[in-house]
């Protein structure tokens, strides 16, 4: 013998099992089909043995040892219903009971209420008792009808507990906590969020952050694995707290950014009433960010939703049928020439939906001016960000990764999932730097917070880079403008970088708007070549990939080849018998206010300001009603990523299946529906499509292989597109003269909460919470000189505009400096703005 | 100040974070209670979470959250001194202090409350002040106790 096998006999309930050696009782139980009531236990969390829900017999064991706790051992003899352990869970429970409100476990009615909700009250009442959010999802009520419990025979002690609804998304009442610590233990183990833990102690334990904090001030990030894992009512998602049980759950992938988290959308009827995690080892692992776990229902639901195709018309707006709306799109577009035309697509629409409204322009319109506003929102930074990708490597290497830079990373809301990833890889053991010139959740973990003095991101950037060349040794490189604390840093970070054995650089979003973002991220990618560094861009548009590989620019042809390229230009034409001189025109999305006038401007999922003025007529094709009445457009409703089929392409490059999870509103249709039908009414050849499907396999077959649509590629597609867009870069800004001393340096950035042109936080109520608006930063000594306070009403004006915000008062802002945080920062134009600050008479 | 404490207490136990409880105890003893900037300190220094330290300030009796009493007054109401008179001197020492039970001076000498049976019983009535214990307590002995403490008090 000696050798101790894998597996050891024991016998449970009288059946011989052999189990693996080192599982609990409770997990030998569950493989082989035998219930165990729990309530602290759960799947993914270190077991707790605070219920006593699980109690066993063990031959030979004092008491009644803890099923979830203890380990089996070669013959243990375990029995998990006897009357007497039955008995005794019935106490416990009552116990459990006795500090819980429960009208709903024990109530007399309980039986007849489901079925009939003959309860007799005063007035006619049709829907019965609902005492708990959690009223038939709830695993208390489970317990409670498996050990047939129909009194409590102690006193019922009613904690009287405020209820804590103050918080954005989800609602607190610990009057039903049975203290199972499932929410704790998630947000340590898990989330390693620790905004949670046990406090007092005895009858007092509460649960809930540190000195009486809400959760928006600890940190929490409204992930909501809490709320997910509490198998009682005492957590409970706003937005969903009375619909009930869901009948039926969809697969499919998070559209609000370009993680592309794995989602299980909850249905019941024709409408979406949650979404969560689902299990995906490879992008998420389980885990949402705050805008896949609480946003998508309100998102999706919301009543500003378009119906019906619409004609607005000075200020009128009349209903139209589907056929007349194409009708009048087909007769507006049939007189636009090719040059009059233009169109633009928002990458968040799906693969299919990209690839045809690229051919609409291109082959049904014989025009090359499709574009998107990513390139307004990336702005001159565009290409060198693009560029990132082809060095960059899967999430998943985040986990062999020894050394990790994060490059204006803030994982607190969005991404948060990535957030999880690195204090895992952190607990590993791997170091952690973080360069961000502003406040951000990875400051307090990181190993080290490079912080750049403003207006010299690119410099530190710089230095990092010609330390960590070869040829140079690290200490004789000396970092210009930087201070002296930060040099130290620097070097501390270019030696752990170069002797790193498997590092990485993650790029969030702080300098996507910088006015040096394009050297910005240069530096980045030749840091990256210096050290051998894999690179793991977050873009902010979930399927920004699918945009550049579909070819929805003037510069890029689907497959991601160069318009240029003769060669391809010709394939293409030939292929779809295209008449079009020429691919790329100089015409794209900057030339919209400033070129010549549109005829027809046909918008997918796109918003822009005013954007009725900038053409003749325009086609307005979203998921919302414009912000504003529109002077002559036609208005056509949008299915949004819920209610169709399709793919998207993540930042990884992978290629992620979208599900039809209900049925649009009203008449509204996938986008590349809409077009195809405005085509065919044309006369227009190739776009006989019924599904998503086929469009899918004409990519596949004619352009690049997305491999079976039901059954994406497993591996990420490789991102070595060849087409590059344009950008200009702007002018260096002239040097102030001497002597006159610029009052106001401001930067603005643009929010990445959006959805097809839209912030989220004008459809999700828990958005404005966390989501500033229009808020701008100063520091706190800049105020008190121009006496402004916090919440203040503040002008910020230059020659060109002059806007109020509300003033945000943070120690971390650079003194002399702004910055703001707007929908479409290029709005203001290109940043740094020097800008004048004073408080808001009233 | 309080910073300088602060660094002498981290410095003994050197960002060990399984000595947080250690350092709590010091901290509470140092200052009479866990101010929270001195808490957030900690969990930078030894990279535990805020809401650990707040879950073991809170579970412990040992440690206070508000500032406490330099010379916490405990009189024993078990059974025993119950029946040798202690209601009395609990009374006394109210009226005296110009405190109820429960309550700290507003100079922060002293706090007065009431405890079961403290283990001694052959001494009843008992008051423990601080660390010491005095037995068989005579209501009229209580002001020249309090005056130890008070010149004591103010001396340091
Ligand atoms: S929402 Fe997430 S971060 Fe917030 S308390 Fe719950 S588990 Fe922790
Ligand atoms: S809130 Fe829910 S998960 Fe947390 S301890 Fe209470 S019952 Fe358990
Ligand atoms: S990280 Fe991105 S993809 Fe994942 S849930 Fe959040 S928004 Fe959706
Ligand atoms: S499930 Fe085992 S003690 Fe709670
Ligand atoms: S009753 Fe007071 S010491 Fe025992």
């Amino acid at each position: 013998m000696g050798k101790t096998s894998k597996t050891v006999q024991i016998n449970m309930d009288n059946q011989r099992l052999e189990v693996h050696r080192g599982l609990t009782i409770l997990q030998a139980a569950e493989s082989n089909g035998i219930y165990i009531p729990t309530l602290c236990a759960h799947q993914d969390l270190s077991p707790f043995g605070g219920c006593r829900m699980c109690i066993v017999e063990v031959e030979g064991m004092r008491g009644f040892p803890t099923a979830c706790t203890t380990p089996v051992e070669e013959g243990m003899v375990i029995r998990t219903k006897t009357s007497q352990v039955q008995a005794e869970r019935k106490e416990i429970l009552q116990l459990i009971l006795s500090e819980h409100t429960s009208s709903c476990l024990v109530c007399d009615e309980k039986v007849e209420c489901k079925e009939f909700m003959g309860t007799i009250r005063k007035a006619g009442v049709t829907t019965g008792c609902r005492y708990c959010p959690n009223d038939d999802q709830c695993e208390l009520q489970d317990v409670v009808d498996y050990l047939e419990l129909d009194e409590i025979g102690y006193p019922v002690y009613y904690r009287g507990l405020r209820v804590e609804k103050e918080d954005p998304f989800y609602d607190r009442d610990y009057n039903l906590c049975i203290l199972c610590g499932r929410c704790i233990r998630v947000c340590q183990e898990v989330r390693a969020a620790n905004t949670l833990a046990f406090k007092q102690r005895g009858r007092f334990t509460v649960i809930g952050p540190a000195f009486d904090r809400t959760h928006m001030e600890a940190g929490c990030e409204f992930c909501g694995a809490c709320v997910s894992v509490c198998p009682t009512g005492a957590l409970s998602e706003k937005a969903r707290k009375w619909e009930g049980k869901p009948d039926r759950e969809q697969i499919t992938t998070c559209a609000l950014c370009g993680v592309g988290c794995q989602m299980r959308l909850l249905i019941k009827g024709e409408k979406i009433i949650g979404s969560l995690p689902a299990q995906d080892p490879v992008v998420n692992s389980g885990q949402l960010c705050v805008k896949g776990r609480f946003c998508v229902t309100e998102l999706v639901n919301h009543h500003r939703r378009l119906r019906k195709p619409q004609r607005h018309q000075n200020g009128t707006e009349v209903e139209l049928s589907w056929n007349e709306a194409i009708e009048a799109a087909a007769a507006e577009l049939s007189v636009c020439a090719p040059k009059q035309f233009g169109m633009l697509i928002s990458p968040n629409c799906s693969n299919e939906d990209l690839y045809i409204a690229q051919k609409f322009a291109r082959v049904a319109m014989g025009s090359p001016n499709i574009d998107s506003s990513t390139r307004t929102f990336y702005g001159h930074g565009f290409s060198a960000y693009l560029d990132l990708f082809r060095q960059s490597a899967p999430l998943a290497d985040l986990e062999k990764s020894s050394d990790i830079l994060c490059v204006g990373l803030d994982a607190r809301f969005g991404r948060s999932v990535v957030g999880v990833a690195l204090r895992k890889a952190m607990k590993r053991g791997a170091r952690i730097v973080t360069i961000n010139p502003r406040p951000h959740n990875l400051a307090l973990m990181a190993d080290i917070w490079l912080k750049p003095i403003l207006g010299a991101e690119a410099g530190l950037l710089r230095s990092l880079v010609k330390m960590t060349e070869r040829k140079n040794s690290t200490s004789r490189t000396r970092a210009k403008g930087q201070g002296r604390g930060l040099t130290q840093d620097l070097l501390t970070v270019a030696e752990m970088l170069k002797n790193a054995h498997s590092p990485a650089i993650l790029v969030g979003s702080e300098f996507l708007q910088h006015d040096k973002s394009w050297q910005i991220f240069e530096l980045v990618g030749r840091l990256a070549q210096n050290v051998g560094a894999r690179i793991l861009p977050l873009p902010a548009q979930n399927n920004l990939l699918g945009s550049i590989l579909m070819g929805t620019y003037p510069e890029i042809l689907p497959g991601g080849f160069s318009s240029a390229d003769e060669k391809k230009a010709r394939q293409f034409k030939k292929s779809w018998s295209v008449n079009l001189a020429q691919f790329s025109t100089g015409w794209n999305a900057s030339a919209l206010s400033t070129g010549p006038r549109l005829k027809v401007l046909y918008l997918i999922g796109e918003n822009l300001p005013g954007f009725d003025q900038l053409a003749d007529f325009t086609i307005y094709q979203n998921i919302y009603s414009p912000d504003s009445p529109t002077v002559d457009a036609l208005v056509l409703p949008s299915a949004a990523f819920t209610e169709a089929d399709g793919t998207f392409i993540n930042g990884e490059g992978r290629i992620q299946r979208v599900r039809k999870a209900v049925n649009p509103p009203g008449d509204a249709l996938p986008d590349w529906e809409i077009l195809c039908r405005i085509a065919r009414k044309m006369g227009k050849k190739g776009f006989d499509f019924s599904s998503a499907g086929q469009i899918h396999r004409e990519i596949s077959r004619s352009v690049m292989n997305l491999g079976r649509f039901h059954r994406p590629k497993r591996k990420p597609v490789p991102l070595t597109w060849q087409g590059r867009v344009n950008v200009s870069r702007p002018k260096p800004s002239g040097k102030v003269k001497d002597g006159k001393q610029i009052p106001f340096l401001l930067h603005a950035s643009s929010a990445e909460h959006v959805y097809r042109g839209f912030l989220l936080t004008a459809f999700v109520e828990g958005a404005r919470q966390i989501f500033p608006q229009d808020m701008v930063d100063i520091n706190p000594k800049d105020a008190q000189k121009k006496g402004i306070s916090q919440g203040d009403a503040v002008v910020v004006s230059c020659e060109r505009f002059q806007e109020t915000w509300t003033a945000n008062i943070v120690d971390e802002q650079p003194p002399r400096t702004l910055h703001v945080t707007l929908h479409q920062s290029a709005s203001l134009g290109a940043n740094p703005h020097r800008v004048k600050v004073k408080k808001k008479d009233v | 100040m309080k910073t300088a404490a602060i660094d002498r207490i981290l410095e003994r136990y050197r960002g060990d974070s399984s000595a947080l409880i250690a350092i709590l105890q010091d901290v509470q003893e140092e200052f009479h209670y866990i101010p929270e900037e001195v808490a957030i300190r900690i969990t930078e220094e030894l990279d535990v979470p805020l809401s650990r330290v707040y879950s073991l300030t809170t579970f412990f009796k040992a440690f206070s959250l508000t500032p406490r009493a330099r010379y916490p007054i405990n009189v024993c109401l078990g059974t025993a001194c119950h029946v040798k008179g202690a209601p009395r001197i609990l009374e006394k020492l109210e009226r005296d202090l110009g405190i109820k039970t429960g309550q700290t001076t507003p100079d922060r000498t002293f706090g007065l409350e009431a405890v079961r049976c403290v283990g001694c019983c052959g001494l009843a009535p008992v008051v423990t002040v601080g660390e010491d214990l005095y037995g068989q307590v005579e209501p009229a002995q209580l002001s020249r106790i309090l005056k130890k403490y008070k010149e004591a008090g103010s001396k340091s």
